[in-house]
């Protein structure tokens, strides 16, 4: 594999991370426009771990991940009460007033001779972690595929489970999911946590992938991009996400002569696909109807064998 | 004291494009329930439609700003017929997310219009000049932007209260089925209140850039945000709420500038919007959201 497929590759798994984030968010109901503030922790969080503090990159993948969870946590409970628009502009305050705190974020170190750590909005150079212990950009695509795979499975099996049943119900209309006997609140801070969980582990790949972040990367862009990658892709299943950011990372920014005209064609495409499509490719009735044809078709004949 | 009432005076004239910019924003919330993220983009491809204009004709700021009004008031009506009129009830998110698509289309479309970062925007009336009253400056330009965005503010508020466009306007913002069955051209007023929202929007947006005298393709993000941020302040769906937010928006903004920095005046403000949302969700003006009540409404 060329270089260029690789760093392609490597930049749809780790923004599959965000995008999934947002999509469990959206399978509540609850329009988040903040997941990116928990990718920007995650990726401080393990960047930190491993070029200052010198940790093992897994621990600092896990020290990422706990603390996007923490962060979305603590701004879950105040926002649990606030609903649709109310909510999605409370997450934005809340993610932009993560981004201009990193921007006046100063902790740096000496390590080996050299002044390391997040140097405001100079950003935070020098994520070597990689390098130093020469782990190749291929083998660091196949770490990030790892971590996606076993967030995909996680999914899958949440799809089949009673809770997953409860967030879409909850999605689809609360106040009958609360009479149902869903507990509601409980189910709502839980999603925004792991939410804020995946989108950590997803930041810590990135840091570790560029080797260098700034408070820019992480702004509102990245969090609307994240949401309308589940919606092109489909909120059926959780592959819809992953879908969506392959279409638009993949495609569009592997297709160089659209370079100029990529946004008009590709937003126009999207603005048309949503009128046709308004829960994206793979919506729930178009899964549905997937698995029903896998049941009755293709999965009774492999058991006749 | 003297700095105090010289920052409230400047936030004071800042505000009130805000709440010009809210106000385009609360219209098309109010008529149609659904974020329109691409407000901001709709009125920069106005100003540099009068960009244009003005770098290679050599025209001035009267044809600029019509030619902001009719431009923005053109991209509106795109959106409106491309992201809001052909999606189903209940396809909120969709409308949301497919605005956000013909945001990311108009800042390109811009950039290919006119490719270089940043292009002059020709002045307002007395732009340089100030006038001193006692110890306070008064910039002149700051003045007329004022002046024009009360003004408009005020025609907006007699076409909506005064007309039977507006009373249609104001109906459907009630309740649009009830607005349909007596008679209201839902759809037709609705593209109406799109096409006015975003020309008021775009005359906002030729106040700032003439004070500013440049334009940047940030414009459009720029606009979204502040017409939002001023908005929910001030309450959703409100035209008072609106002006207020934006004043209030303009005010807190200078003084924390002049008290802490441009960075710390970003995290304020979005510290402001948090603790207004958790504490106030409907804003100062605006009714806190029944929930329980509009659900059953949808529902029925």
């Amino acid at each position: 594999m060329d270089d260029y497929l690789i760093g392609v590759l490597s930049n749809i798994g780790v923004i599959s991370f965000v995008a999934l984030s947002s999509y469990l968010l959206l399978l509540t109901g609850e329009i988040s426009f903040g997941q990116q503030a928990f990718f920007a922790i995650g990726a401080y969080a393990a960047g930190i771990a491993t070029a200052l503090w010198g940790w093992p990159l897994s621990l600092a993948l896990c020290g990422g991940a706990a603390a996007g969870a923490a962060a979305a946590l603590l701004i879950a409970m105040p926002t649990l009460r606030l609903h649709g628009l109310y909510f999605s502009i409370a997450t934005l305050a809340c993610a932009e007033m993560i981004r201009i705190l990193f921007e006046l974020f100063r902790y740096q170190i000496v390590v080996d001779g050299a002044l390391v750590g997040p140097n405001g909005s100079d950003g935070f150079r020098e994520i070597r972690y990689v390098f130093e212990n020469d782990i190749g950009a291929f083998e660091f695509m196949l770490v990030i595929y790892a971590m996606l795979a076993a967030t995909l499975a996680c999914f899958a099996a949440l799809e089949r489970s009673r809770l997953g049943v409860a967030l879409r119900m909850i999605g689809s209309d609360d106040v009958l999911a609360a009479s149902h006997g869903v507990a509601v609140a409980h189910c709502k801070i839980m999603a925004a946590g792991v939410a804020g969980a995946i989108a950590g582990i997803g930041g810590g790949l990135y840091a570790h992938m560029t080797t260098y972040i700034e408070p820019r990367i992480f702004d509102i862009m990245l969090g609307v991009h994240s949401l309308a990658y589940g919606l092109i892709g489909g909120l059926g299943t959780a592959l819809g996400p992953v879908l969506g950011v392959v279409l638009d990372v993949g495609v569009l920014e592997s297709i160089r002569w659209l370079a100029g005209y990529r946004m008009i064609v590709f937003g126009g495409l999207v603005a048309l696909l949503l009128i046709v499509r308004p829960r994206g490719l793979f919506d729930e009735t178009t899964v549905y109807r997937l698995n029903r044809i896998w049941r009755s078709t293709i999965a009774p004949k492999r058991e006749n064998r | 004291m003297v700095d105090f009432a010289q920052n409230t005076i400047d936030g004071v004239m800042i505000g009130a494009s805000y709440g010009l910019l809210a106000l385009g924003f609360t219209l098309i919330f109010g008529v149609m329930r659904r974020l329109n993220l691409s407000y901001g983009p709709v009125i920069m491809f106005g100003a540099y439609l009068g960009t244009l204009l003005h770098v290679q004709l050599g025209f001035g700021a009267v044809a600029v700003a019509v030619a902001c009004v009719l431009g923005a008031a053109l991209a509106g009506i795109y959106v409106e017929r491309l992201c809001f009129a052909p999606m189903r009830p209940g396809a909120a998110i969709a409308s949301m997310v497919s605005s956000f698509a013909i945001w990311m289309q108009l800042e390109q479309a811009v950039v290919l219009l006119l490719p270089r970062h940043t292009y002059p925007f020709p002045p307002l009336l007395g732009s340089g000049t100030s006038l001193e009253l006692g110890p306070l400056v008064l910039r002149l330009d700051y003045a007329v932007m004022l002046v024009a965005a009360l003004i408009l503010m005020l025609a907006v508020h007699v076409l909506l209260y005064r007309s039977r466009f507006g009373l249609a306007i104001r109906s459907i913002i009630e309740n649009p089925m009830a607005a349909g069955l007596v008679g209201v051209h839902v759809r037709a007023a609705t593209l109406g209140a799109f096409a006015l929202a975003s020309a008021a929007g775009g005359f906002a947006g030729f106040l700032v850039l003439a004070v500013d005298q440049q334009i940047t393709p940030m414009f459009g993000m720029w606009a979204t945000f502040k017409g939002l941020i001023a908005m929910m302040i001030g309450g959703l769906g409100s035209v008072g709420g609106a002006v207020l937010g934006g004043l209030v928006l303009g005010i807190v903004e200078v003084h924390s500038q002049w008290h802490f920095g441009p960075q710390a005046r970003d995290l304020i403000v979005f510290v402001l919007l948090f603790v207004c949302l958790v504490l106030r969700p409907g804003g100062m003006l605006g009714q806190a959201p029944e929930r329980g009540l509009a659900m059953l409404r949808d529902r029925v």
